[in-house]
């Protein structure tokens, strides 16, 4: 009798273990397509194995000279064995956002870096949002004004606007309102349409600074008339790598942060490249915008990629990542490398975690050799609704300058 | 045949010559500089040739241009030699719709194809080859045309008809190589505009070599203006090459 | 494969669509799928969303939009950047067309077609970076015209200006004008001016009574090709300008790849859809005068 009950409870147990065994695989079964954050997406090491199967990253307008991109893509791709390809380097924020309504599935991007210019897109009124909510392992970290409660979208990394100039000009220039110097006729010009491109956009604030509209940030008819005013001398250039590099453009305004990735590649082409803070007014302007896109073709990459960026961590670059450290589990080669956020203050923007890091004392130091003069006041960073009223009027005026 | 120089020629040759080769010249220029050594050197070339996607983008664009000839050569050649040989009515028709590719600015028939074709096909890049012969087609049937109107195109295909050939051996053997001097313009001017095509690559959002080397631009803008010599100056010389080479075709009545 | 025997053909006389038998155009509905599918449908659509508000009602505010400014300055710069580009390449084209059909050796011929055929694509950035290392700021010819003693740079010029982009487009035009006219110098056939002389006539009257009346709506509608080609470049002007020069092809673009916004959705649509028509005005005169002069220019 006592035998029998033994083995009654014995298979009782071993039927309680198989339960058990059965139902928690079942509670493990994750879709990272839907995880919010890391936990979600069954920890660092399984997002990072997911990544690794999924071996792509579908990136968009980010262009390697561009805030230290080219050094964080290549840690990236060294440590998880992911490609990343980028769509259209030298396109503007809104290239983004129409992407993510046009593009064919295979064409999309995992996660978007976008200016405020546009974030507003990402939640039409009434409609599906266009990103995916997710929360990155330090989220509390960010400043809640640069990002969306729920994780549609979060600020990465922000800068002020500086002059960029070829030294072969004389007078140098050292404020906004010297663009119209006849000196420089035929040289200024513009990254981008200011109507799409968030850098554009923001030279014209910069401008606007320089120009006299200090005091109202959602106006820019200063800054459009300062720009009327150069363009009645000569058509603005296009301020781009190549062209600084080619010397057809000469002077204008661009970030900070692309001091780094611009200066080396003109000097390659022979040319002497420099940026300096305008002397009166320096625009703070508010950070870029991460979010992941919700039809991202590679989820867990998506997710690794944020993960990535928002890193606090001092640590390795990609040259210094060697094959003992390749082949360590996720998490812990995540905590060997050096985080997104570094790599962003190395480029000398203002990493969006900046606080809390200063705090953490995590921060490395940034590699810019110029500085915001004394005699400058830093204005800003303008608010979403002045944005998108300034935006209003140049999208009004700017095509008839 | 006079054999003294031909004053009026050698003109018109030598102030063609000076105007297409300056650029040419001035850009090559460019890219044998070497800004940080000094003076001029194939480092620029050297450095191209050695980037590992260079080779995987040639390859891509390569073979993309190749698809697009074939396609044109496959559609373009049976249906100019029959409208030639039936004098059909449809021809002023179909010769309208070659012309209207020109007629569309390419940015808009991106769009155009953007917002039309289904994702089945926009996620395969066989969709390319196709959009290329569309862009091709204004040129290449115009070339075509010309050639099959130069030859007595009624003559040989008879001949060839009645010593038993079916209609592909009749193309392919006797009329392709009557007016291979057509064809070889053909096969140049669809190569070189889809080897360059860009607009409608980047809408689209597919990556190929000219995309890459506006990509490759920002980083080395000397590397990338010797990467667009390269392609440039290499299909050239091989087309020009290959016609050159190509032995006379003796001429049969007529010019 | 359904060719009609080569004895008959049909009449080409008169446009009796009427009368024709489906069956008859069976060797050409490859192309005409091909070309419809990849053409037509897309164009069509284009034609259809340019008619559509941003709400997607039918409507016509795109266009009325489209006439005003800048798009209306626009359209100026377009046409004239088409037919200026045309008028300065057409008669040396034509000459040189002339010379190296006549007098050229076939293998001269041959190399010249091909390269013109590569020549009359380029485009886009190649075609920029060869002009700016030409003629741009550094460029090698802009320092030898400043040791001569002309500073081309002096005064507005910049190659992102009206006159710079014309003479850009110089660079493929020109080719386009000799492959598009050569055919017809080839059609000048040799027993022609052999019988003028016959006839008493000596070069000067062979040119003005057969000559160039011969060849005059060829070279007219070589002209309007070249107008329409010159009308609707993009990415040449797209390398070398930044959306301050107002040109029709770089305002579409801009407002149809996401790098200029507007407040109306389809304008860039009804922007295509305005070229399509103004493009169409010179290919039709086109195609009318080439059916003409293929008339002579038969064998």
């Amino acid at each position: 009798m006592r035998a029998k009950r033994l083995v009654a409870a014995l298979a009782s147990a071993a039927l309680l273990v198989g339960i058990v065994a059965i139902a928690t695989p079942a509670q493990a079964a994750i879709n990272i397509c839907k995880a919010k954050n890391v936990k979600e997406a069954g920890g660092l090491d399984n997002l990072v194995a997911a990544a690794k199967k999924e071996g792509k990253l579908a990136l968009i307008t980010t262009p390697r000279d561009w805030a230290n991109y080219g050094a964080i893509f290549d840690a990236y791709e060294k440590a998880f064995g992911v490609k990343i390809t980028v769509d259209y380097p030298d396109g503007s924020s809104q290239y983004e956002i129409d992407t993510m309504k046009t593009a064919p599935k295979s064409k999309q991007p995992d996660s978007i870096d976008i200016g405020p210019l546009v974030v507003a897109q990402l939640t039409p009124p009434g409609g599906t949002p266009m990103s995916s909510p997710y929360q990155v392992i330090n989220w509390k970290d960010i400043p809640a004004a640069a990002k969306d409660a729920s994780g549609l979208w979060f600020g990465n990394y922000g800068g002020k606007l500086a002059i960029v100039y070829n030294t072969a000009l004389t007078p140098a220039p050292t404020k906004a309102s010297d663009f119209t110097n006849p000196a420089y006729k035929g040289y200024v010009g513009i990254t981008g349409d200011p109507t799409s491109s968030n850098q554009a956009f923001m030279s014209v604030l910069a401008a606007s600074l320089g120009n006299g509209g200090e005091k109202n940030l959602s106006d820019v008819t200063k800054g459009l008339a300062l720009f009327k005013a150069v363009k009645a001398q000569a058509p603005l250039v296009k301020v781009n790598a190549t062209n600084l590099g080619g010397g057809t453009a000469r002077v204008g305004f661009m970030w900070d942060f692309n001091a780094l990735g611009i200066i080396p590649a003109a000097k390659a082409a022979g040319l002497d490249l420099k940026f300096v803070y305008p002397s009166d007014y320096v625009l703070q302007a508010p950070p870029y915008i991460n979010a992941i896109n919700v039809k991202s073709p590679n989820c867990a990459n998506a997710r690794l990629w944020q993960e990535f960026v928002y890193s606090q961590n001092k640590g390795k670059t990609a040259a210094q990542l060697t094959a003992a450290d390749l082949k360590l589990s996720g998490s812990k080669l995540f905590a060997k490398m050096q985080g997104g956020q570094n790599y962003f203050m190395q480029s000398g923007a203002d990493p969006i975690m900046s606080k809390a890091m200063e705090k953490k004392n995590l921060l490395v130091d940034s590699l810019l050799d110029f500085k915001v003069p004394s005699t400058a006041k830093v204005v800003g960073p303008p608010t979403i609704s002045d944005v998108l009223a300034a935006r209003e009027q140049i999208i009004s005026s700017w095509a008839s300058l | 045949m006079k054999r003294r120089l031909d004053i009026p020629l050698i003109a018109t040759l030598s102030i063609l010559g000076f105007f297409v080769f300056i650029p040419m010249v001035s850009a090559f220029e460019f890219s044998i500089r070497t800004p940080l050594k000094g003076g001029y050197g194939w480092d620029n070339y050297i450095w191209a040739v050695t980037e590992e996607e260079f080779v995987h983008y040639i390859l891509r664009s390569g073979w993309l241009a190749a698809a697009t000839v074939v396609i044109t050569l496959l559609i373009l050649v049976p249906t100019l030699t029959w409208l030639h040989l039936s004098q059909s009515k449809i021809r002023p028709f179909i010769d309208g719709l070659s012309l209207l590719p020109l007629v569309i600015p390419v940015v808009a028939f991106a769009v155009g194809a953007q917002i039309s074709f289904p994702e089945l096909m926009q996620n395969t890049v066989l969709e390319l080859p196709f959009l290329y012969f569309v862009l091709a087609l204004p040129y290449a049937y115009r070339s075509l045309d010309i050639g099959l109107s130069s030859i007595p195109l009624k003559t040989i295909t008879e001949a060839a008809r009645s010593a038993g050939a079916n209609w592909s051996r009749t193309i392919t053997a006797v009329i392709i190589p009557v007016i291979r001097g057509s064809v070889m313009a053909t096969v140049a001017l669809t190569f070189a505009l889809s080897l360059g095509e860009y607009t409608l690559t980047v809408l689209l959002h597919w990556d190929t070599f000219p995309t890459w080397v506006t990509y490759v631009a920002q980083d080395n803008i000397l590397g990338a203006i010797a990467i667009s010599m390269m392609s440039l100056i290499l299909p050239f010389a091989i087309l020009t090459g290959l016609t050159l080479l190509m032995p006379e075709r003796s001429s049969q009545g007529g010019k | 494969m359904g060719f009609k025997s080569i004895g008959e053909g049909a009449s080409t006389r008169g446009r009796a669509f009427l009368t024709f038998s489906p069956r008859s155009f069976l060797p050409a509905i490859p192309f005409l799928l091909i070309f419809g599918y990849f053409f037509l449908f897309p164009i069509s659509r284009l034609v259809y969303v340019a008619f559509l508000s941003n709400e997607h009602t039918l409507t016509l505010s795109n266009f009325v939009t489209a006439f005003k400014e800048p798009y209306k300055t626009g359209f100026i710069n377009s046409i004239k950047i088409g037919l200026l580009s045309a008028a300065i390449t057409a008669i040396p084209g034509a000459l040189a067309a002339y010379f190296i059909e006549t007098r050229g050796p076939s293998k001269l011929r041959r190399t010249i077609a091909v390269m013109s055929g590569v020549l009359a694509n380029t485009g886009g950035i190649p075609l920029a970076f060869m002009f700016t290392a030409a003629i741009g700021l550094q460029g090698r010819l802009t320092k030898i015209l400043k040791a001569a003693g002309w500073d081309i740079y002096a005064g507005h010029f910049s190659l992102g200006t009206f006159t710079g982009l014309l003479i850009v487009y110089l660079y493929f035009q020109l080719p386009l004008m000799v492959i598009v006219f050569s055919p017809a110098i080839v059609s000048l056939r040799k027993e022609w001016i052999e019988a003028a002389r016959n006839l008493g006539a000596n070069q000067f009257n062979y040119w003005i009574r057969i000559g160039i009346p011969l060849l005059f709506p060829s070279f007219i509608a070589s002209f309007l090709l070249l107008f329409a080609s010159g009308f609707s470049a993009y990415a040449t002007a797209n390398a070398l300008t930044v959306g301050n020069l107002p040109l029709t092809p770089l305002q579409i673009g801009g407002l149809l790849d996401g790098n200029v916004s507007a407040q109306q959705l389809n304008l860039g649509k009804a922007l295509g859809v305005v070229m399509i028509l103004i493009s169409a005005m010179a290919v039709v005169p086109y195609l009318v005068l080439q059916r003409r002069a293929a008339k002579w220019q038969q064998r």
